[in-house]
């Protein structure tokens, strides 16, 4: 005991708190077994089969046309999707309407709903015989069974992720900054053009970047809608599950690592998002 | 006055209705309408025949299938969540935000991608693969590979609806306790707990969610066995490409309703929890 | 040509927060709105620049039906407690918006605007900063650029709700003196909002003290603290 009567334990390492040996390694442990040394196994494949191999099962017409499919349509259901999830964050944070908790809830539905489940209900809805397929079809639009399928279900799972972004920065950055605007002479057109969208820019650009990259990689879904014609409709990750199942696996490694690189430069460009979203904060 | 004016802030009318149509319009078909659908297909051949779709012996051993993964996933990345947020939030270490970067990782990787580096550790050509063969232990196209596509497709869930949240609680209340004589896994129980309890079950229900609902990866690693490796969301597949659209869309009815089931509980605990929840959720 | 608030009334949702305020200020005064929080300073203010509607009154200035008006004409320069300045322009686009967004055939050419940029900023005391961002500003220096943002439309009207509220005692006094000075040299007419009395006495040639909603006394410092009308105000100004 000390001359004034309290125990204190003393820590037995630098830190204050215990259990910091532990917590990190089973981290570490459960990360590297679960996740990096899989991916590990992945990245190493094309060495491998040597770099010419890869580059073999790459570069035939019908995987450069599914690898075109899957990033083409991603980048134009992320366009498409950060308009329409600017419109609606937009909506939901400034307008009051009844009703408005309900639509907010709704907006997560492509995350709670299973893909498979999201995959047969949007190719009977555009199907020539279903709800929207019927009305479009009168128009001459054929949207399951083409690779449009592909961009319809690329917007339908993307979406929350443009409004999840965009809708806490919104609410954040209240309307002080329009209101100065406008003290200062801007019009409406000029204080959204100039200082909300310029404000927004780095939230916008980061929903569009996770939205890119869930569509590029999605599988459940768009197998239902697209319709798989070779080299037409028929997304990357379908071919690798083709080539799985016909025991090349060198081709589907291939595919494999160029969906990879492209997930590692999304989590690079988001994480360069986020730095300089902090910096002007 | 003899005119009025609005708030140099507030739309005018017609570019609230305006948006407030697109918004709307676009929420109800793009989301709204494939739901409708989901449930009137579902209703369409009558109630019994939904009933009898959902009893048929098949899909019965799908939905304990489906749970049972759930059931082993879900609680090993709880435990790992925990652990990954208390490292993270409660000491400083070199290396952290690659580390939080890396968690994050699995969310930016396709799930055929995720079912596909598995097949190339456990497969017959893989790693693993002809070694595990040796002591007759079977990985893939069998219940451990399902759950291990399980826990990699939901593997960020928890940790990283723990870290911000424990990262704005801050250390004083566990270095407290810790002056107080508390054990690590007292202060833990008793301090950290009661805190984080409701971030939890929010991680929770989402990783739940997903690990019920998950396709792609499961797809590659189950070997689509009919009553014994298909899952929920694969017998949707076989019923559906068996052109049994009664069948597939009873288990896809009930898949929806229990999104719809999360949906209702995530809003509740946003609306009742909302101060403890991690900060991305306060709209 | 000056300014004169009569009766002027404003409700939020079904809660009166401004009963009827009236004053009268010649051009070029220094006016403070002073008193506790929640009596109705910063709606009077936001009126005056436009941000709010009111209910019911007038305003006449510079022979102008001025609540006519909407804020983007008023050319009301507004310096907000929280600064609100444009976090992703630098100092000089923030201080240039002004003029920037004008139309075509008032807008001044890019040489004025960067020559009167480098005045205000002298101005307000922080030559130089024109490239920083208002993050690697300090607080004070923020208000500052504010200030020069408000002045650089050469405003008929200078609105400052709080701006100092923020900042601390001495960076408050200095800022004070500035505004007072800045005032005189522009002789622009301004409404200066505050719960500080000390602060509305040492710079305002008029004080309102305002309570739920009303203007309680109006007039020169020297004649609101000899001669306090009300059993408020009186108590009002002893603490
Ligand atoms: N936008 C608003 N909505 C509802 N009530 C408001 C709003 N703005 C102000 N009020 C209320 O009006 C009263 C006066 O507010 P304010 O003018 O901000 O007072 P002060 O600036 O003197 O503190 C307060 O009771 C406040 O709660
Ligand atoms: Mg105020």
């Amino acid at each position: 005991m000390s001359a004034i009567g309290l125990k204190i334990p003393l820590p037995k390492s630098r830190h204050v708190l215990p259990g910091f040996g532990l917590s990190l390694g089973f981290t570490i442990f459960y990360l590297t077994s679960l996740v990096l040394i899989p991916l590990l196994a992945l990245v190493l494949r094309p060495f491998e089969l040597g770099l010419d191999g890869m580059w073999n099962a790459i570069s035939t017409p019908r995987v450069m046309a599914s690898l075109r499919l899957s990033f083409g349509m991603a980048l134009a259901a992320a366009v498409i999707d950060s308009v329409f999830g600017f419109i609606i964050a937009w909506v939901l944070v400034r307008y009051r309407f009844p009703g408005k908790a309900l639509l907010d809830a709704v907006i997560d539905l492509p995350f709670a709903l299973p893909t498979a489940v999201a995959g047969i209900a949007l190719s009977t809805l555009y199907a020539p015989t279903g709800w929207i397929g019927s009305i479009l079809m009168e128009h001459g639009i054929k949207i399951a069974y083409t690779p449009w399928g592909v961009l319809v279900a690329m917007i339908f799972i993307s979406l929350p992720f443009t409004v999840r972004t965009v809708q806490p920065v919104l609410s954040e950055i209240g309307r002080d900054m329009e209101e100065a605007a406008a003290t200062l002479g801007a019009t409406r057109l000029q204080s959204i053009g100039r200082v909300v969208l310029p404000m927004m820019l780095p939230a916008i650009l980061t929903g569009a970047a996770m939205a890119f990259a869930r569509a590029a990689g999605e599988y459940g879904s768009i197998i239902f809608i697209a319709g798989n014609i070779p080299a037409v409709s028929e997304i990357a990750p379908l071919l690798i599950v083709i080539k799985l199942e016909q025991y090349d696996y060198a081709g589907a490694a291939a595919v494999g690592v160029v969906m990879l690189a492209a997930s590692f430069i999304m989590l690079l460009a988001l994480n360069g998002l986020q730095s300089w979203a902090a910096k002007r904060r | 006055m003899s005119r009025r004016l609005a708030n140099p802030t507030e739309d005018p009318l017609w570019l609230k209705l305006t948006l407030g149509i697109i918004a709307v319009g676009f929420i109800a078909i793009m989301l709204l309408l494939p739901l409708v659908l989901v449930f009137k297909e579902a209703l369409a051949s009558g109630v019994k025949t939904f009933f009898s779709a959902m009893v048929e012996p098949d899909t019965l051993a799908a939905v304990k299938l489906s749970l049972l993964a759930a059931a082993i996933a879900v609680p090993l990345n709880t435990v790992f969540g925990i652990a990954a947020a208390w490292s993270i939030a409660k000491f400083d270490f070199r290396g952290k935000t690659f580390l939080v970067t890396l968690i994050d990782l699995p969310f930016s990787v396709s799930p055929v991608v995720a079912g596909l580096v598995y097949v190339l550790v456990f497969g017959m050509q893989g790693w693993l693969g002809p070694t595990l063969a040796g002591y007759d232990i079977r990985i893939l196209f069998s219940l451990p590979g399902i759950v291990l596509a399980t826990i990699f497709v939901t593997f960020p869930f928890v940790a990283r609806e723990l870290i911000p949240l424990m990262v704005d609680q801050g250390r004083d209340e566990e270095e407290a306790a810790a002056t107080l004589g508390a054990s690590g896994f007292q202060t833990f129980l008793r301090v950290t707990l009661p805190n984080i309890k409701w971030g939890l079950l929010y991680g929770i229900l989402l990783c739940n969610a997903r690990a019920l609902g998950e396709f792609g990866a499961v797809s590659v690693l189950s070997g689509h066995i009919r009553g014994q490796t298909n899952t929920m969301p694969l017998h949707v597949q076989l019923l559906y490409d068996n052109y049994d659209y009664a069948g597939a869309f009873a288990v896809a009815a009930l898949l929806a309703m229990l999104a719809l089931l999360t949906l209702a509980l995530k809003s509740f605990l946003e609306w009742r929890y909302a101060d403890e929840l991690a900060a991305s959720h306060r709209h | 040509m000056s300014l004169v608030v009569d009766s002027v009334t404003k409700k939020f949702a079904r809660f009166p927060a401004l009963k009827g305020a009236s004053f009268v200020a010649p051009q070029g005064a220094f006016v403070s709105l002073l008193g506790p929080s929640g009596s109705g300073k910063t709606t009077l203010l936001r009126i005056l620049g436009g941000l709010e509607v009111a209910d019911s009154g007038s305003v006449r200035f510079a022979d102008l039906n001025w609540l006519d008006m909407p804020a983007r004409t008023r050319n009301a320069g507004f310096v907000f407690q929280q600064y609100a300045l444009f976090k992703h322009m630098t100092v000089a686009d923030n201080i240039a918006f002004g003029l920037k967004v004008r139309p075509r055939d008032r807008r001044p050419s890019r040489a004025d605007i960067a020559k009167r940029v480098t005045e205000l900023l002298a101005l307000v005391q922080l030559p130089g900063l024109e490239a920083r961002y208002p993050s690697q500003l300090s607080g004070g220096q923020r208000q500052r650029v504010a200030l020069a943002r408000a002045l650089a439309i050469d405003p008929r009207m200078l609105l400052l709700d709080e701006p100092f509220g923020a900042l601390d005692a001495k960076v408050r006094k200095e800022l004070r003196a500035d505004l007072r000075r800045i005032h005189d040299h522009a002789g622009v007419t301004t409404v200066f909002v505050t719960h500080d009395q000390e602060e509305a006495f040492a710079v305002a040639d008029l004080v309102a003290v305002m309570k739920d909603g009303r203007i309680e006394q109006y007039g020169t410092p020297q004649d609101v603290r000899r001669d306090p009308k009300t059993a408020f105000v009186s108590e009002f100004l002893s603490v």
